[in-house]
């Protein structure tokens, strides 16, 4: 055992003992920058690191569920955050996982003999694939360059597929198409019977030698898979050995639920003879053109619908699909299902309703191919896809966030699963929409689509300007990251908890703290703000038990002068203002939220302040009394002096009398 | 022709002047008694209280305040010579003598004048007093107005900014 590296001082450790080597980088995996890492405690070096990016958030309920490893997968071991350079203030994610035990099946470009196929190959891909099931989770990575073979002759490894999205690295040619059909980010967990769909695929490459239609795009391959199938489409006049043919061909149904389980394929024998009669598609005797192309097939014309909707509302309107489907494809009682739907959807639409359009493409996609994903508009995604799509829509493309938040808003999953409940689970995915659409609706900070964005991704970090490099995913993390921009910004003028921030810790906390944010989202007076600011980030820092913030603390007191304000009395005011100042050099922010937030406090200085008003308009009565009244005291003054000199006389007067009397 | 009616304010003034009268006789009727019985006196207060008298008819203000302090201040100083008319006879003689004495006369007159003048002047100074009363009480409340309203944040009273 190779002893434990020495702790290289500076660097963060992942789960306190993963350390990335961001100066050794792997091959990328999957489009993601891939290192080398180590683990500390143990000094083993055959590790890696692949790094999260921020629009693709990793997929967390497989990070859980394969904490405890499986042979033949490369698990995730931990996943965290880290310097993305050493010394850097920069963040970045990373999942460690075993590094690839040797090359990708890439390496070796030949035709496999039947017998390695099916013994380092199927059976032990099988064999991770039926764990995996049994965790309840897919991989949605299997692919060339994603499955590895330590030697010639050992069994193969799967590759790592945590770090992003389900099946966002998936070329067409290894997804199902009606997984490749959908937005990379949007096509979800999954069944695990799309894993066997790409380790077909991976069998049939092999087989062969070489990926097949390398000379198409990805479209092309979709489209040429929908209208010959996926066996056909791949293989064409080529041939693979008879067992693997056989079992890939079972492997490659269009239907999942016609492809063999992980459990059947570990005995190839059973596996081969076991035989679904799928039902060929009709084929129409005349084409359809539509999306600059021919359409043969229900299936076809249901992805040249989804490709371009605006021809499909045009054909559905002018009943040429419906005459199509009757009298091409002759399938009356699917034209007739079309035809209902076409007639309530003209009876009930207003001129211009673009959503009732794209509604009704929509559901007439899903009748025509309940196998395909929900369509709407241009873009196709499953619905427990919607969380990462919205993800990687936010950064990239807002024309189809606004799609895919219109999904949202008109709970177009349970309108799509109701038009095929026998291939979902209908009562859940209406109740998840409606959910969604609740999130959705919630408006202002910790609203909108961006907490259904951080709701539908847990890892997803916070996408404030304030987090600067950080990676905040957690809470706890948020008030560290608000600590170090207190020492960046302009506490004066940037609020620390802004909308993106507010938005993110809706999504991330109890609903304890809804209350302060709606205060905060209000746009009321900026006290209550202030105070709605603070105590949010006090709750946090209680909950949290965060070390002292006097960074934090001090930005809060800077921006406490509307809440200073409502201290009407100037010596309390300067008092309170001085031991706040005082608090936040200490860095605890609920005794200053206890300072300024004090009603009784309060509740005596507005009694006292009426009082001085009280007071203020007395003397204001006076003075007015005093100005006018010049000409009442010339009077008083007048009378006064006449009765003074009469005193004075009559004293003189009896003086003098009194004087004469006695002398 | 129609009968005028009154008018109530001028029938007021009417009313009052017939008391006026009266006393103006009353006085006069004392005038004449005393100098009927007491001629050397009558003829003595006659001169020393002139100016009480002349203040008297020239002072139209209400209780004439100014005939007041005139006649009493003019009362005291003839107290002394009408003593020494009595303990010398009482007669006319003495009186003229009096009379002629320019001490007892200027001492009379002057006192008289002396009323005039603490009547003139009380008043005056009594307002002033009563002004720079005002004035302190007013500088005294502004302070105060001033400092509530810089303690409390109220706004200051108009005129006070």
């Amino acid at each position: 055992m190779a002893n434990p590296a020495p702790p290289r001082p500076g660097v963060a450790l992942i789960a306190d003992r993963y350390a990335v080597e961001v100066g050794r980088p792997l091959p990328a995996v999957g489009g993601l920058a891939a290192f080398a890492a180590v683990d500390q405690s143990t000094g083993r070096t055959d590790l890696m690191a692949i790094q999260v990016q921020r629009h693709l958030p990793p997929r967390p309920r497989a990070l859980q569920a394969l904490s405890v490893p499986i042979d033949g997968l490369l698990t995730p071991l931990a996943h965290g955050i880290t310097a993305a350079q050493p010394g850097s203030a920069e963040e970045a994610c990373y999942v460690i996982c075993l590094a690839p035990p040797g090359p990708s099946l890439l390496a070796r470009p030949r035709p496999w003999p039947e017998a390695e196929l099916l013994e380092c190959v199927l059976r032990p891909a099988a064999l991770v694939l039926e764990q995996m099931q049994a965790r309840g989770v897919t991989h949605r990575g299997i692919r060339l360059d994603n499955v590895f073979q330590p030697r010639p002759g050992q069994p193969v490894v799967l590759g790592s597929a945590w770090a992003a999205p389900p099946g966002v690295g998936q070329p067409a040619l290894f997804e199902p198409p009606y997984s490749a059909m959908c937005l990379p980010a949007g096509r979800g967990d999954g069944s695990i019977a799309d894993d066997v769909y790409s380790l077909g695929v991976l069998l049939l490459c092999l087989g062969l030698g070489h990926a097949p239609l390398a000379q198409l795009d990805d479209a092309a391959i979709l489209r040429r898979k929908l209208e010959l199938g996926t066996y056909a489409a791949l293989l064409g006049d080529q041939r693979l050995p008879p067992v693997v043919g056989d079992l890939v061909r079972g492997m490659l149904a269009e239907d999942p639920e016609h492809r063999p389980p992980p459990s059947l394929l570990l005995d190839p024998a059973s596996a081969r003879g076991r035989r679904v009669a799928a039902r060929p598609p009709r084929r129409s005797q005349r084409a359809m053109p539509m999306a600059a192309a021919e359409i043969w097939d229900a299936r076809s014309l249901a992805h040249a619908m989804a490709v371009e909707p605006e021809t499909g509302v045009h054909a559905l309107r002018s009943g040429a699909v419906v005459l199509w489907l009757r009298r091409g494809v002759g399938d009356a009682l699917l034209a007739a299902r079309l035809e209902d739907l076409v007639r309530h959807r003209v009876l009930d639409s207003l001129p211009d309703d673009a959503p009732g359009d794209a509604a009704l493409v929509m559901r007439a996609i899903a009748l025509l191919d309940p196998l395909a994903p929900l369509c709407w508009r241009g873009l196709a995604l499953w619905p427990d896809g919607i969380g990462a799509a919205l993800a990687a829509a936010r950064a990239t493309d807002p024309d189809a966030s606004a799609r895919l938040q219109e999904v949202v808003a008109l709970e177009l999953a349970g309108n799509w699963a109701a038009m095929r409940p026998e291939r979902c689970d209908f009562a859940e995915l209406r109740v998840q929409a409606r959910q969604q659409h609740a999130w959705l609706q919630l408006r202002g900070a910790g609203g909108g689509e961006a907490r259904l964005c951080y709701l539908l991704n847990p890892l997803m970090p916070c996408s404030s300007e304030l987090m600067g490099g950080h990676w905040v995913t957690r809470l706890p993390e948020l008030l560290q990251a608000l600590e170090d921009a207190a020492g960046r910004v302009d506490r004066k003028q940037v609020r620390p908890v802004d909308t993106h921030i507010a938005t993110f810790i809706a999504a991330r906390s109890e609903r304890r703290l809804d209350s302060e944010l709606v205060a905060l989202a209000g746009g009321g007076p900026d006290d209550a703000a202030w105070l709605a600011q603070i105590r949010i980030l006090a709750e946090l820092q209680t909950r949290h038990r965060a070390q002292a913030l006097p960074g934090l603390a001090a930005w809060l007191a800077e921006q406490a002068g509307p809440a200073l304000v409502t201290w009407r009395n100037r010596d309390s005011r300067a008092s309170i203002t001085e031991r706040l100042q005082a608090l936040a050099q200490v860095g605890y922010l609920a005794p200053m939220l206890a300072l300024v937030d004090d009603p009784a406090g309060h509740d005596a200085d507005a009694r006292e302040a009426q009082v001085a008003a009280v007071e203020l308009g007395r003397i204001d009565a006076e003075l007015a009394q005093i100005a006018a009244g010049a000409s009442s005291r010339a009077s008083v003054a007048n009378r006064l002096g006449q009765e003074i000199a009469a005193g004075i006389g009559l004293a003189t007067l009896a003086t003098v009398l009194v004087v004469a009397a006695l002398s | 022709m129609a009968k005028r009616t009154p008018d109530p304010a001028v029938t007021g003034i009417v009313a009052a002047q017939p008391r006026q009268h009266s006393m103006v006789w009353l006085q006069g009727l004392l005038c004449g008694a005393m100098a009927m019985l007491a001629p050397p006196t009558a003829l003595l207060m006659g001169v020393l209280l002139g100016p009480a008298v002349l203040a008297l008819l020239l002072d139209r203000q209400p209780g004439r305040p100014k005939a007041r302090s005139v006649a009493l201040l003019g009362m005291a100083a003839s107290v002394d010579p009408l003593h020494s008319l009595w303990v010398s006879g009482h007669s006319m003689s003495g009186a003229a003598a009096l009379l002629g004495n320019l001490h007892v006369l200027g001492t009379a007159w002057a006192a008289a004048a002396a009323g005039w003048l603490l009547a003139e002047v009380a008043p005056v100074v009594v307002r002033a007093t009563l002004e720079a009363l005002s004035i302190s009480r007013t500088a005294q409340l502004r302070a105060l107005c001033t400092r509530l309203a810089e303690e409390w944040g109220l706004d200051p009273p108009g005129g006070e900014q």
